[in-house]
């Protein structure tokens, strides 16, 4: 019994934490300009973050390591550089995003000018990253990022016409550009795929300590938890179909993208997703800001988490700390954080192969994995997704001059 | 040599910098094509602030306030924008007055409006829904005109 509760509490801790700022921006954009027409994409991001997901989340299990610990040694400490480069710079950028976005939720709460917020939203996350324990702080906004579910009660009760979402499935707009159109798919991906999804998860694993008796657990989380995780981000697509695409509004702001849900359910359904939406990005920003330091301190060697007292992890938390401060500096230079989102998803599909071609090699390697290696759907799937993304990383910054960021 | 490596943040600024700036007109097409493009914008925000009038019993005064703040911001740098163009030539200024005329009029209403709220709240609501409906009908049909 305790077993299983531990499971469905993992399960919903996924569900609720898996949509993030990018996540939003992308569905909300990408549903109002064309429909349902991507839904494709995020289904091809789910299983994607689930095959490499569940992978990193194994090698944990099984080595007792995450997987930026065993990039260097594996791939040796120039191609674990790139890699780090890559991630930490599309970390810092996604965590600025973060930041924005719970500023950006507390001001439609308050009306106060988000960047009065941004400070104290970087202060308040830091402390929280010093103080409360891992589990507690992953269950929190995990849990409190269901209330985005609030998403899928509004689109019931905006009475879409069903019939004509299922056609956009299969038929995109004939006004936009198919340049464009392949811009917001990769921006879809990149939203589904974040790199940071994949070490927060490998170093939350050991965080946990987990063991290979956990591997039902991470799996369960991965396998359950994800998917129902990319059915919000399929319903706030839909509820941009269903409110903006039919009048030609495109949602620029956060305020703007809850607007469906304000016209579904009121002033109640108002309240419950801006808190959501505050839960998912000040969620998101704790992990992308201990994202920072994980990779950091992994690659370097240096000892990292919050497993151990501050004092015994001092260059781990201080490369946090050190993110945060950036991050927050880059929102108080009044950036819009909806363009930082934007221009983070492409950037993150851009490093995609960076990030997931270290897990895929690892978790094929019985040095480290033993018997728990790759099977062979595992390992087609993964060597399918490493060309897909391999093709959306040279495609992306091309096509982000090309349609000048999806114009 | 410079190792790719070292060239990747430059590649990166550059590409943003790229994506992010308004290019000129090269001739009147293309003024058209950004004319109609700055209708299309100018359709979305007067859309957003429809949708506050519209439904403003369904929602919070703050939050009501910060969409409409939205919708002026957003007009207004869609006139400072397209404003910004040199038109190449006479048929260009034509249609420069025309999308001026409208995006300067959905600026001045949606600006009203939040003026309106913040005082005692929108005075007559239906008459602005009717007239923002108007204006996004205008826009959008200047924009299907100049595609």
């Amino acid at each position: 019994m305790k077993r299983l509760l531990a499971v469905t509490l993992g399960i919903l801790t996924a569900f609720g934490g898996f949509v993030d700022i990018g996540d939003l921006v992308a569905n909300a954009v990408v549903g109002s300009r064309f429909g349902m027409s991507l839904a494709w994409v995020v289904i091809v991001g789910i299983v994607g973050i689930c095959v490499f997901a569940e992978m990193s989340g194994r090698i944990a299990a099984v080595s007792q390591r995450p997987v930026f610990d065993l990039v260097r040694e594996r791939m040796g400490p120039r191609a674990g550089l790139v890699n780090l480069g890559a991630s930490f710079f599309i970390n810092v950028l996604t965590l600025a995003a973060e930041i924005g976005g719970s500023a950006l939720a507390l001001e439609l709460v308050t009306g106060i000018n988000y960047l009065l917020w941004v400070p104290p939203v970087a202060l308040v996350a830091w402390l929280v990253m010093w103080r409360v324990k891992f589990e507690t702080m992953e269950r929190v906004f995990g849990l409190a990022g269901l209330a985005l579910v609030v998403f899928i009660v509004a689109l019931w009760q905006l009475g879409p016409d069903w019939g004509e979402l299922t056609t956009q499935l299969v038929r995109p707009p004939q006004d936009e550009g198919v340049p464009t159109y392949l811009y917001y798919a990769i921006a879809l991906l990149g939203g589904a795929m974040t790199p940071y999804e994949v070490f927060f998860f490998s170093s939350g694993g050991v965080e946990e300590k987990w063991t290979r008796k956990d591997l039902v657990t991470a799996r369960a989380n991965v396998f359950v938890g994800f998917p129902l995780g990319g059915v919000l981000s399929l319903a706030i697509a839909a509820c941009a179909a269903t409110v903006f695409m039919p009048v030609e509004a495109e949602p620029g702001s956060l305020g703007q993208m809850v607007l469906p849900v304000a016209e579904g359910l009121g002033k109640v359904g108002l309240g419950v997703v801006i808190l959501g939406v505050f839960a998912a990005t000040f969620g998101a920003t704790l992990e992308t800001a201990l994202s920072s330091g994980y990779s950091l301190s992994q690659y370097f060697g240096w000892q990292w988490g919050k497993y151990v007292v501050p004092g015994r992890a001092a260059r781990f938390h201080v490369t946090v700390l050190a993110s945060v401060i950036v991050a927050t500096a880059l929102i108080l230079t009044t950036i819009d954080p909806i363009k930082v989102t934007e221009y983070s998803l492409v950037f993150s599909a851009a490093a995609l192969p960076l990030t997931y071609l270290p897990v895929l090699m690892i978790a094929n390697d019985p040095d480290y994995m033993g018997a728990k290696v790759n099977g062979r759907f595992s390992n087609v799937l993964g060597s399918f997704y490493m060309v897909l993304l391999l093709v959306v990383a040279l495609a992306a910054i091309p096509l982000m001059i090309a349609t000048k960021a999806g114009q | 040599m410079i190792p790719l490596a070292r060239l990747a943040p430059l590649a990166l600024l550059t590409a943003l910098l790229l994506s992010a700036c308004v290019s000129p007109a090269w001739d009147d097409h293309d003024y058209a094509l950004k004319a109609g493009k700055t209708a299309e914008s100018a359709v979305s925000a007067v859309r957003f602030a429809r949708s506050v009038v519209a439904h403003r019993d369904r929602m919070t005064g703050p939050y009501a306030e910060v969409v409409l703040t939205e919708a002026v911001r957003d007009l207004s740098s869609v006139n400072d924008q397209f404003g910004g163009v040199q038109p190449p030539s006479d048929s260009s200024d034509r249609v420069r007055d025309e999308v001026l005329r409208l995006t300067e009029r959905a600026e001045s209403e949606v600006a009203d409006l939040l003026i309106q709220w913040r005082r005692d709240g929108v005075k007559d609501p239906e008459a602005a829904v009717r007239e923002l409906d108007g204006l996004a009908s205008e826009l959008s049909d200047f924009a299907e005109k100049h595609r």
